[in-house]
């Protein structure tokens, strides 16, 4: 069956403000794609146009091929978790899984076999007759997940349903929520603004920022070749060192960062010379002492120590520059105001017009 | 609780606020409802009478009620006439509390509000009279229903039950509107959004979501309003006609026409525990708890 969902020129306004930017996307049946982006950015809109809470301004919203124009939020396809889940409190856990067949008219026996059944896929055998205030949040979560299914949507909509729960949970409902999506096939829309979470669970990412679609691509590209500042400063963490092109070669150019010195990077975009641009490292592209093609001259200034990882702070001049480091690479002298040489590889640097905090 | 009130104001001032109280509670609501409890329990007696050998405790006030035919059948006619004013303002009220909680702006919702509430900055007494205006044989309801070209001929709106119906249908209708706006606008819009999300169009949202969520709501409208209608004098007395009767006129007119306060109280206690026991079956079907009242 067609599941695929197509933003066909869909703009938002309210008023004079415009939430979401003209916009032409194509979501593949059974694809898991995530919309990831700060607040306000406008990925809730979509979520809703989809749904049919908002009809868009302008442009179509597609569903199996089908335009939705018209089509009310009760009679679309589709089947939203919500971000604070809104179960019904006063209905017990099978009745709040069984209302979307109530609704459609299924009997009492058909409901009690489907309830079983999606119980089972969230692991919470026999928990029908209870309420839903005797659930944790972990199976009030997934008794979302299953309400949501029960009606065999061809589209799943979830607006950041493991916001509020804890980190072990989180990684736990990833996996499952992963799971559920392999086991049934459904087109899942995915909207957050953590990026671990879109990273992990999907199979593409878009990244959203005022409204406007900045990129459209798999975790791993999305990550290694950010198109726009934006992306390359919110999906992962970047150090920005700006400078001015003064040449522009196949796929690379070179930056003239004043007192730091003189680097080079990769280009996804064209880029010309004279112009103002930024050069992105990742912290932990980044390594200590000499040894690649660049090197930076740098004061550290501040020590994290997060677990696995540590991360160093440090100044470049003005630049400051952040490394990460294996837990086992820490040296007792890693102290504030050491003196220390970094260096980089061109092929993990990214240049890119313009000033990193345009974003 | 005394206690609290010492920690806060002291000694000497904590005993004045709590003796106020006493004074209040008992002097003023305890003491003269039990001289009534004990008028309708006693003969109507001369003052001479008064301790003598008549002075004696007796049901003959409580069973007055049910020899009067016309009194008993004006008693149950003000039962179900008030019922019948709170399932109306019920079905006006409803729709407006949900527009008001849940759809309009909050700027319409103040707006609506306001316009609700300035006609209650009216003595009830010139709100009935208004509406004995407009609905008078030849008042402008009349006269515009006539120019529309509804009706060939002036309805007389007074004469029965009708006016009264209205009167009190609007004189009631904040106390129905105001729980249960407040119980609709606790709703989370989600749920609503949940459940149309899931496919269930408008009536069924509305009794499966957010009705069982305004039950208490609903229940505490409908009780205000059902014993305020059942208590009501001013709107009969004013709207209605002598064949329209309010029990309530009759316990006026034992008290203040016919002299005999100890009949007038038997029948006023009558109405007080009729209606408590049917609020109480009422509640009791539609399985709402006193404490969801409280909530």
């Amino acid at each position: 069956m067609d599941s695929s969902v197509h933003l066909d020129n869909v703009v938002m306004r309210f008023g004079d403000f415009t939430a979401v930017q003209q916009m032409d996307l194509k979501i593949e049946s059974g694809e898991f794609f995530s919309f990831l982006g700060p607040s306000g950015c406008g990925k809730t809109t979509i979520l809703n146009m989809v749904s049919g809470f908002l009809e868009p301004s302008e442009g179509v919203v597609r569903i199996g091929g089908q335009d939705m124009k018209g089509v009310p939020a009760n009679k679309r396809p589709t089947s939203m978790i919500f971000q604070n889940l809104a179960l019904f409190p006063l209905m017990s856990v099978a009745e709040n899984i069984e209302f979307g067949l109530e609704v459609r008219g299924v009997s009492r026996a058909e409901r009690k076999k489907v309830s079983d059944r999606l119980l089972e896929l969230v692991a919470l055998e026999g928990s029908g007759n209870k309420k839903v205030s005797e659930l944790s949040g972990g199976q009030k979560q997934r008794i979302a997940i299953a309400r949501a299914l029960a009606v065999e949507p061809q589209v799943l909509l979830l607006d950041e349903p493991l916001s509020a729960l804890d980190l072990k949970l989180r990684q736990h409902m990833r996996t499952e929520l992963k799971e559920i999506q392999r086991k049934t096939g459904i087109t899942f829309i995915y909207i957050t603004h953590d990026q671990g979470e879109a990273l992990t669970m999907s199979d593409r990412v878009a990244v959203m920022s005022a409204g406007k679609l900045q990129q459209v691509a798999d975790p791993i590209s999305l990550y290694q070749s950010p198109h726009t500042p934006f992306v390359a400063s919110f999906v992962g963490e970047n150090n920005t060192i700006s400078g001015k092109v003064i040449e522009c070669r196949a796929g690379e150019a070179v930056i003239d960062a004043g007192l730091l010195g003189q680097f080079a990077g990769r280009v996804l975009n064209p880029i010309e010379v004279g112009t103002q641009a930024t050069l992105f490292i990742r912290p932990e592209s980044l390594q200590l002492g000499q040894g690649a093609d660049f090197e930076l001259v740098t004061t550290l200034s501040e020590v994290n120590f997060e677990g696995s990882y540590l991360t160093l702070s440090s100044q470049a001049g003005e630049t400051p520059l952040n490394i990460q480091l294996r837990a086992n690479q820490y040296q007792e002298d890693m102290v504030a105001g050491r003196h220390q040489i970094l260096s980089f590889r061109a092929q993990d640097a990214i240049i890119m017009a313009g000033e990193a905090d345009d974003v | 609780m005394f206690n609290q009130l010492k920690a806060r104001f002291g000694g000497p001032l904590s005993v004045g606020i709590m003796a106020l109280i006493a004074v209040w509670l008992i002097g003023m609501v305890i003491l003269p409802q039990l001289l009534m409890v004990d008028y309708s329990f006693k003969p109507n007696l001369l003052p001479s009478e008064v301790g003598g050998l008549k002075d004696q405790y007796t049901l003959d006030n409580y069973a007055t009620l049910f020899g009067n035919s016309i009194h008993l059948s004006i008693f149950f006619k003000t039962i179900w006439s008030s019922v019948l004013v709170t399932t109306l303002t019920l079905f006006v009220s409803y729709p407006l509390a949900f527009y008001l909680a849940k759809v309009a702006t909050p700027k319409q919702a103040a707006l609506c509000l306001l316009l609700l509430i300035i006609p209650f900055w009216i003595n009830e007494i010139l709100r009935t009279f208004s509406w004995y205006i407009i609905l008078a044989y030849k008042g402008p309801l009349n006269a515009l229903l006539l120019g529309l070209g509804l009706i060939d001929r002036p309805v007389r709106f007074l004469s029965g039950d009708g006016g009264v119906l209205i009167g009190m249908v609007y004189a009631y209708i904040l106390f129905m509107i105001f729980p249960i706006y407040n119980a609709i606008d606790s709703l989370d819009s989600n749920q609503v959004k949940a459940a149309r999300n899931l496919g269930a169009g408008w009536v069924r949202t509305h009794y499966r979501i957010i009705i069982p969520h305004a039950k208490p709501g609903i229940a505490t409208g409908c009780i205000m309003t059902f014993m305020l209608a059942a208590g009501s004098y001013a709107v009969p007395a004013l709207l209605g006609s002598p064949g329209s009767r309010w029990f309530t006129q009759i316990i006026y007119n034992w008290f203040f026409e016919g002299g005999d306060w100890n009949q007038g109280a038997a029948y006023a206690f009558l109405l007080l525990i009729i209606c408590i026991g049917f609020i109480g079956l009422v509640m009791k079907v539609f399985k709402v708890g006193l404490g969801d009242i409280a909530r």
